[in-house]
């Protein structure tokens, strides 16, 4: 038996292992009548992520780079700007829900304490402002280093 | 004829979804990242949950005293980190989610079983776990605690299985410099190939291009035609947005369970020196239905053991020898927050009764109706001298809302144990 089986063999055991005691812990500490509520939650996590984000990431992508290579934008210069984009797509994710939650209303004043929706706005301010500045600075690199060009 | 159709999408959206970022090493590099945050999340989160459910056998370290405001605060940090690592991983992926044909054969399809319980138990992980640090709770038609708690282990055992199915290409690509192929898609097309239009062939690759007509064709065609990006940069680039995304998120939550982080704190659920007294909340005197017995001026403390018992105005307890210690308020939900206690030594309180030696003790709260309305503590906690039963907190009476007339404070342990609002105090045998 190779080294490489040994350990595949050893990580699916462990992993059934697991398996044995997260399903043990789910038939005990929770009731069956919230299955379906996990269950839903599980699809709905696949479907949200792997039916429409991923796709809307995947679109935005193309376009991009169409729109780039239509503009001669180079790449480097492209990737900043999708970097920026996904940086507040993620920052998004994380933070409407707190700015939603807070807005509805929470258990005390000290929970969700400050201004999330504002925030947000600063931070995509910021964040375009360092885009910018890293675009002008990857111009001046780009001239420096083609002086011809 | 569907088959062939079906086999066409699936190749055609493989190959669209080609990049130079999507390869096994990139695969690696980021789910070795991902797997670290997991074993974090794990470990630190195993360790609250036996802090709070513990085996009759465990004792638990009181030092270093911000022991568990650490191992909290890293539990929800990197649950917050696993976001972008998590994107990423499964952004670098995606190809493989339309792989053709879609089951093989019986390991494959438990292959591909593994890996959708593996990424549906991750997403979902992680999201109830932020949403419940903004006590969102009626989004979860489920216990949040114990389904939490159950899904680590569907979680690591996946981490597991995932692990030994790619052990040859973890392997390959552990250290760099092995050739970076990009994921493999099945039946290549080459659309330079002239064939005839409208023949169908025997391979299904040449058949794709041929029936590259209608809709998906046209779009594939109109995808195919999109500039390539250059691998190096393209790479370099993704490993760059990742490692960015990765600082924003930490830097501008961390402040929550960490001071370092506290100027920068622009989303963390709490902010430190929010709430009364100088610190947040999470259980309100008003939601825990004691604010008229707490402010009851003939509450007293009951200290029992066995027959032996006493009682304790907050007078009489004030006029005891005070201490005065500086210990963080670590709630399970991550947040946390350095702050001085003065009070009583929970040692002296358990000695006027005659407890001898190590001891334990079941406090009871005022609250009703609350599952942390009675708390264990273990010697440990009992005879360490920085455990109080704390009157002041941060040079002010102890507010109602932070449990006056008087609360449980002790090292190393979370925020639900420390229990507000102390009616007695029963020395175990």
């Amino acid at each position: 038996m190779t080294a490489i089986r040994a350990w595949r063999i050893g990580l699916i055991a462990l992993g059934l292992a697991f398996f044995v005691v997260g399903g043990i812990t789910l038939l005990n500490d929770v009731n069956p009548a919230r299955y379906l509520g996990i269950a839903i939650w599980f699809v709905g996590a696949l479907v949200i992520h792997d039916g429409i984000i991923s796709f809307v990431v995947f679109g935005a992508n193309i376009v991009m780079r169409k729109t780039g290579g239509r503009l001669r934008i180079p790449l480097p210069a492209l990737l900043i700007v999708q970097g920026a984009l996904v940086v507040a797509g993620i920052m998004t994710l994380i933070v409407v829900p707190a700015a939603l939650k807070k807005s509805i209303g929470t258990a005390n004043p000290t929970l969700l304490p400050l201004d999330y929706g504002l925030h947000l706005l600063v931070f995509y301010g910021v964040l375009a402002g360092v885009t910018a500045l890293a675009l002008a600075v990857y111009g001046l690199l780009r001239r420096a280093r083609r002086p011809t060009a | 004829m569907y088959i062939l159709a079906v086999h066409r999408l699936l190749n055609g959206l493989r190959r669209s979804l080609a990049m130079p970022s999507r390869n096994p090493r990139m695969a690696v590099v980021i789910g070795r990242l991902l797997a670290i945050a997991f074993l974090l999340c794990f470990g630190t989160g195993i360790y609250s949950h036996f802090l709070q459910d513990p085996l009759p056998w465990m004792v638990f370290p009181t030092r270093p005293v911000s022991l568990y405001q650490v191992s909290q605060g890293v539990h929800i940090t990197a649950g917050i980190l696993c976001f972008p690592l998590l994107f990423a991983k499964l952004y670098i992926v995606f190809p493989e989610l339309f792989q053709t044909p879609p089951v093989r054969s019986f390991p494959h399809f438990l292959e591909r079983a593994s890996i959708a319980l593996f990424v549906a138990s991750s997403i979902v992980q992680i999201v109830i776990g932020l949403l419940n640090t903004y006590q969102w709770y009626a989004l979860f038609p489920f216990p949040f605690r114990q389904t939490h708690y159950a899904l680590s282990f569907v979680i690591i055992g996946s981490l597991a299985i995932h692990i030994a199915i790619k052990l040859d290409v973890i392997a390959k690509h552990w250290r760099k410099g092995a050739p970076i192929e990009p994921l493999v898609i099945d039946g290549p097309v080459d659309p330079t190939v002239p064939s005839a239009p409208g023949t169908l062939t025997s391979s299904p690759g040449r058949n794709a291009v041929i029936r590259a007509e209608g809709v998906t064709g046209r779009l594939f065609d109109w995808i195919d035609k999109t500039p390539p990006a250059e691998p190096r940069t393209s790479r370099r680039g993704f490993l760059t947005i990742v490692g960015i995304a990765s600082a924003a998120v930490v830097a501008l939550t961390a402040g929550q369970s960490f001071k370092l982080f506290d100027g920068v704190n622009a989303f963390g659920a709490r902010k430190q020196g929010i709430g009364p007294n100088g610190l947040p909340i999470n259980r309100t005197a008003a939601a825990a239905k004691v604010e008229a017995v707490a402010s009851d001026p003939d509450w007293v403390l009951t200290v029992l053991n066995g027959t032996e018992t006493k009682t304790f105005t907050r007078a009489q307890l004030l006029a005891m020898q005070q201490y005065t210690v500086e210990l963080p308020i670590s709630c399970v939900e991550g947040w946390s927050q350095m702050a001085s206690w003065k009070g009583v030594r929970l040692g002296d309180l358990v000695d006027s009764v005659g407890a001898s030696g190590g001891t334990a003790i079941k406090a009871t709260s005022l609250e009703q109706n609350s599952s942390y309305a009675i708390m264990h503590m273990g010697p440990e906690y009992v005879r360490d001298d920085l455990t109080l039963v704390a009157l002041e907190l941060n040079g002010e009476v102890l507010d109602l809302d932070h449990g006056y007339p008087a609360r449980m404070i002790a090292p190393g342990r979370p925020g639900v144990l420390q229990t507000k609002w102390l009616s007695s105090l029963e020395v175990l045998s």
